[in-house]
């Protein structure tokens, strides 16, 4: 890995590629990776991109910082804010938003997605925080998972709890709502994507400096392997200016 | 008709019911009512059932580890980039603590339905996907959609006997003003039985009207105003003050274990009268940006 930038820079960019202009994204907690991809993607190639910050519902605020909280006072200075109450309701009818960008605690090979309990959930072995907004997954037209740890605990073949549901993992399961699903995952390692016969998780592109070994390992189901899989395009120098541009204060430069 | 009164913390408490069921807002680590959520602690009154905002933290973590809270519900309780809530998941993982597993989104319908009277609400597509409404009998059944017979799921309507807010100015009348962000703050005060408001500030009644419509709470659903500047502290108050960081991962460093929590809570709380606390937090509030309109 190149000392220039950093995996989560890497990965911001990685996901503001994927925008196209004018989508509606949706980003929940911890939202400055989310928050600076749509950033970037509004300044490089989707002017027309809106985002919404879940919690606050604070539409395409431009604090002079990357916010840590998608809550935080800076974010009250953005030009349209949604009561957490619509914020729902435009979720939940389908239409309104676009792209979600979500995750868990445990993600599975169906893109399935638990931020509720590991173990059982009557006297889990781990509580996590609770579901949120994740059971709107289906109702986007597609969702995009992130997640800052690539490691066989948090990529499971079943997740424990279902808090948003990723792909049918079979016909019988399948809901003429659903849309797209999710399409991308990206991770510290590797970007994954969703194979359209199986449903499953497979191998997209490797990090610069990863090994697709490395991802395997780092995986905790049977990650389908493609014959070729190219190396992530690494960040070029007028996105990597903009993002230092929009993030000050280094906030992607650790991986928090 | 509700008269509002203007008063301390802890008288505002006193008047509390043991054993009540307690709506609590603020999302996130902003705008957390935390001098009424001090007081709870320093009264001890224990909450039969606690309702958080869609994603709580300090203010439900912090009750929970005093150990006056017997159920909960909630769609989060966490510190986003600072981790996990320690005392919510200490108490559910050793079965100490009644859970009420719901969604955002079922959460936000249920508080709906019961600021109007509304029975139960059917739930958006998605939650049957999942495994919440399974783990959750008490707010969630299905029942076939008399319109299309399809099986739907449900949410139960939510009420709360009391609602302890964060709000960001009062007038002589008890009306309130809730700030940039409502959250479901609102909600919680259109079905509670009684609203108790901590305000940073008491306004006159010109100075309400500058908020724009629906911003505000009339004072006649508002029982008890409490004038406490800086009473948000260490959550942020938007316009007004950040969070204070260093001091929320003070708690959680302390959370990590309950004798540590209860020295915690000894020394930074119950030990120090509400106005005192404030007078000593007042120095260390760092001012928030203030967006264009109040």
């Amino acid at each position: 890995m190149s000392a220039e930038y950093s995996r989560t820079q890497l990965m911001a960019v990685v996901l503001a590629r994927s925008f196209r202009d004018g989508e509606v994204v949706v980003m929940g907690a911890v939202p400055a990776l989310p928050l600076a991809a749509c950033r970037l993607a509004r300044t490089l190639h989707a002017p027309n991109l809106s985002y919404v910050l879940g919690g606050s519902g604070a539409v395409n605020p431009t604090p002079e910082t990357l916010p840590l909280s998608c809550c935080d006072p800076a974010v009250a200075t953005a030009p349209c804010t949604l009561p957490v109450a619509e914020v729902v309701l435009l979720a939940a009818r389908g239409g309104a938003f676009d792209v979600f960008c979500a995750g868990g605690i445990q993600i599975d090979a169906y893109g399935n997605c638990n931020l509720s309990a590991i173990g059982d959930w009557d006297g889990p072995r781990l509580r996590g925080p609770g579901s949120v907004g994740l059971p709107f997954m289906p109702m986007f037209r597609r969702t995009v998972l992130y997640t800052m740890s690539h490691n066989p605990r948090t990529f499971v073949e079943r997740v424990d709890f279902v808090s948003g549901a990723g792909h049918p993992s079979s016909p019988a399961a399948e809901r003429g709502y659903r849309q797209e699903g999710p399409s991308l995952v990206i991770s510290p390692l590797a970007t994954m994507d969703f194979d359209p016969v199986t449903r499953r998780m497979r191998l997209a592109t490797v990090h610069p400096g990863i090994s697709v070994e490395d991802v395997r390992k780092a995986t905790g189901f049977e990650l389908f392997v493609p014959s070729s899989v190219p190396t992530t395009p690494e960040p070029n120098n007028v996105e990597l200016t903009e993002l230092r541009r929009l993030d000050p204060s280094g906030v992607l430069w650790h991986d928090y | 008709m509700v008269l509002t009164t203007f008063c301390s913390a802890e008288e505002a408490l006193e008047l509390a019911l043991p054993g009540s069921a307690v709506a609590v807002g603020g999302m996130h680590m902003t705008s957390a009512p935390m001098s009424l959520v001090r007081e709870v602690v320093r009264q001890r009154i224990p909450i039969q059932r606690l309702i958080t905002s869609p994603s709580s933290s300090l203010q439900a973590d912090l009750l929970i580890g005093v150990g006056l809270v017997e159920e909960v519900v909630t769609p989060y309780i966490g510190f986003e980039h600072l981790g996990l809530a320690p005392c919510f998941r200490r108490a559910v993982e050793d079965e100490r603590l009644s859970l009420l597993e719901c969604d955002e989104a079922g959460l936000t319908h249920a508080l709906y339905a019961g600021a109007g009277g509304l029975p139960f609400v059917g739930c958006p597509n998605g939650i049957e996907l999942t495994d919440i409404p399974r783990v959750c009998p008490e707010l969630y059944r299905e029942v076939d959609d008399p319109f299309t017979g399809e099986r739907r799921w449900v949410v139960r309507a939510l009420r709360a006997d009391i609602a302890l807010l964060a709000c960001r100015e009062a007038d002589e009348q008890g009306n309130v003003a809730l700030g940039r962000f409502p959250f479901t703050d609102r909600l919680m005060a259109l079905g509670a039985r009684r609203v108790i408001a901590q305000v940073e500030r008491r306004v006159s009644s010109e100075e309400m009207a500058a908020h724009p419509p629906g911003t505000t709470l009339p004072g006649f659903l508002i029982s008890t105003v409490v004038v406490a500047p800086g009473g948000c502290y260490p959550t942020a108050a938007p316009g007004d003050y950040e969070r204070d960081e260093d001091e929320i991962r003070a708690y959680l460093q302390a959370a990590q274990r309950p004798d540590n929590l209860e020295a915690y809570v000894s020394r930074t709380i119950r030990s120090v009268p509400e106005p005192a606390y404030l007078d000593a937090v007042a120095t260390r509030l760092q001012p928030a940006p203030t967006p264009a309109t109040p």
